[in-house]
């Protein structure tokens, strides 16, 4: 990796290009705050119509979303390791394996999208869910599709940058000397995963 | 010259897969209890529950538990700003009621 012209060592480079990738970490979730935010304050107006919309949600795909997520996070975390280690094939199969668990993720929530939107579940003025429609449970639909939806893109995005590092990897430009930048991949997917983990129990386990 | 290691003392892939099972321990517990535990104390329950995932993600996947201060404190001064928006939005709907006298759509 390049030595930039404002650093005396490539230490002090890396140094503040982690700190960098937590501020922009730090500013994602200020994004999905505002719509956790919304959440809380429609779950409080609307309790009762929350928890009925809520029996609707997909628990199935939900929950195996979650352990997909969780694992996933665990495979990038080893596959960092087994690089550092100078465990080429391993991480290699590792980063595969997360980007696989990324993509059944991704595919998992279209099939949950599709049932929903059969039922006439979609959002905002185009529900037309017979069985429920109190103003409180399209709110909720509304915010399903714009949290879930926003951190899909998030996934597809994580998916993007996961896909570039395995090719560096498998090319030979991130090795056992220089990982930083699947260091830092590995950072943006544990933050997917850190945002689904408050998403699952807000959609999926409000009973 | 070679990268540095910033984390000589990064987790083991022990400690990681240690750390995925609790993950996935406590993930089936959250999902078993939400029959059992409903309401707004279900949700609670659940939030404290994924506050220790995320936690547990956070502090060994992230390696915020051994790596820079200046770290942990860009993603405390996140959570900080979280948590007072999100409590600031409730202090407000949670309210609004008692403060009718000055708000006319009380939000029901």
């Amino acid at each position: 990796m390049k030595l930039e012209v404002q650093y005396d060592s490539l230490a002090r480079q890396h140094a503040t290009a982690r700190l960098g990738m937590w501020v922009f970490l730090a500013s994602e979730s200020l994004l999905f705050a505002a719509l956790f935010a919304l959440y809380a304050a429609y779950r409080f107006i609307y309790p009762a119509e929350f928890h009925a919309a809520a029996a609707h949600a997909n628990v199935l795909l939900g929950t195996i979303n979650t352990y997909l997520l969780l694992t996933s996070s665990l495979t990038v975390a080893l596959s960092i390791h087994e690089t550092k280690h100078g465990r080429r094939r391993r991480a290699l199969v590792l980063l595969a394996i997360t980007i696989g668990l990324g993509v059944t993720f991704e595919v998992l929530k279209l099939v949950e999208y599709g049932l929903h939107l059969r039922d006439g579940i979609a959002p905002g003025g185009y529900y037309s869910f017979s069985e429920l429609p109190a103003h409180g449970a399209v709110l909720y639909f509304t915010l399903y599709y714009l949290m879930t939806g926003l951190h899909a893109l998030h996934v597809l995005g994580g998916l993007a940058a996961l896909a570039w590092l395995w090719l560096r990897l498998y090319r030979g430009r991130i090795t056992s000397e220089s990982y930083l930048a699947l260091e830092l991949g590995g950072l943006y997917w544990h933050l997917v995963d850190l945002v689904w983990i408050f998403l699952w129990p807000l959609i999926y386990l409000v009973k | 010259m070679a990268t540095p290691d910033p984390d000589t003392n990064a987790p083991s892939a022990i400690t990681y897969v240690v750390v995925w099972v609790v993950l996935i321990v406590l993930a089936t517990a959250s999902l078993l209890l939400s029959d059992v535990v409903v309401g707004g104390s279900g949700l609670a329950l659940s939030l404290v529950i994924a506050t220790l995932k995320a936690g547990l993600v956070a502090a060994f996947f992230m390696h915020l538990a051994h790596g820079r201060a200046a770290h942990r404190m860009a993603f405390a001064a996140a959570i900080a700003f979280l948590l007072l928006l999100v409590l600031g939005v409730i202090a407000d709907v949670g309210t609004r009621s008692i403060a009718s006298v000055y708000v006319d759509d009380v939000g029901n």
